[in-house]
């Protein structure tokens, strides 16, 4: 199969997912008072799901600008460290190609195309054809969402919310390949489940992933 | 005016956070303990990513529902190998879980 086709293959179940989403997202901007052009520029533009809800939410409220851009830039802190960690899979592009992959750098796409490197590929097509399915995906969902939401409701009474997370689980089942891999696992599940129950939602994944590694190489160490 | 400054600074934001370690090449090989750090960087991402959404599914703390479908989805995902069969199975699990007032 080539890797374009794995990525339509393998990933419209997370696409479908981001048209769901991205209707929800249409909705909710729209009862926030924001016009059809506004909630769609905002997918467009900042294109990062967890975060336009919270922006949406924060404008509701009437929060000032630069708290919003604030709250923006710690949800998304986490994409630091999946662009450091796909980088070495990414080698030696082009600056101008590296550029496009970063805007489609969602969680999923991180999450699938380290699914499609860990099982040996070291192409970057699979990453840019899903990258872009989800993009449509969400664009078209927004658009959707904002003119015709009103008739979509209770998605999660087919679980289609709980899709992602259980992708995300997949993808650490398949993607572990020896011990120390599952001890980070279990150490980031347990951490970041912790403190989004503790209430600190924009930091919990970053904070997770960034101490995992660590305490799992200390466990490790202080065994050996 | 405010809406879309507010909209176009947090486009920049998230996409600066994307494209950072992607737009810089460092030269020379990275130190061992730097290699094995970002190996284990990918798996602990994706790990907390499941994790927060287990834990508080859409803003609520979950009912256990979430628990159950996640060992349904991990449980398919290392008998089949197949990320389609683990994820039908856990968005089953979930909806059946709920239905039965998880």
């Amino acid at each position: 199969m080539s890797p374009g086709r794995a990525a339509v293959v393998e990933g419209w179940p997370v696409a479908i997912t981001a048209v769901v989403v991205g209707i929800a997202f249409g909705l909710t901007a729209r009862q926030a008072g924001l016009g059809v052009i506004e909630t769609s520029a905002t997918s467009f533009i900042v294109f990062a799901g967890a975060s336009q809800f919270v922006m949406v939410d924060l404008f509701r409220t009437g929060a000032p600008a630069p708290l919003i851009v604030l709250a923006v830039l710690l949800l998304n802190a986490r994409h630091l460290l999946m662009a450091a960690a796909i980088r070495p899979f990414v080698g030696p592009v082009s600056l101008v190609r590296r550029l496009g992959l970063a805007y489609v750098l969602t969680d999923e796409a991180f999450a699938l195309g380290v699914g499609w490197f860990r099982r040996g590929h070291r192409d970057l097509t699979y990453f840019s054809v899903f990258g872009a399915l989800m993009w449509f995906g969400w664009n078209a969902g927004t658009l959707l969402g904002a003119i015709f939401g009103a008739d979509v409701k209770d998605p999660q009474r087919y679980g289609i919310d709980f899709t992602i997370t259980a992708v995300f689980v997949a993808i650490v089942v398949i993607g572990v390949r020896h011990r120390a891999d599952a001890v980070v696992a279990v150490v980031a599940v347990l951490v970041a489940g912790a403190l989004r129950l503790a209430g600190a939602s924009a930091v919990a994944v970053v904070v997770a992933g960034a101490l995992a590694p660590v305490v799992a190489f200390a466990l490790r160490a202080s065994r050996e | 005016m405010m809406f879309w400054a507010t909209v176009v600074a947090s486009g920049m934001a998230t996409y600066l956070m994307r494209s950072l370690p992607l737009a810089v090449t460092l030269r020379g090989a990275a130190p061992a303990w730097v290699r094995r750090y970002l190996d284990a960087l990918p798996i602990a991402i994706i790990a907390a990513l499941a994790g927060a959404g287990i834990a508080v599914p859409d803003g609520q703390p979950t009912g256990g529902a979430e628990v159950g479908a996640a060992l349904v989805a991990l449980g398919v995902a290392a008998w089949r190998r197949n990320l389609l069969a683990a994820v039908i199975a856990g968005v089953i699990a979930v909806a059946a879980l709920r239905a039965v007032g998880l």
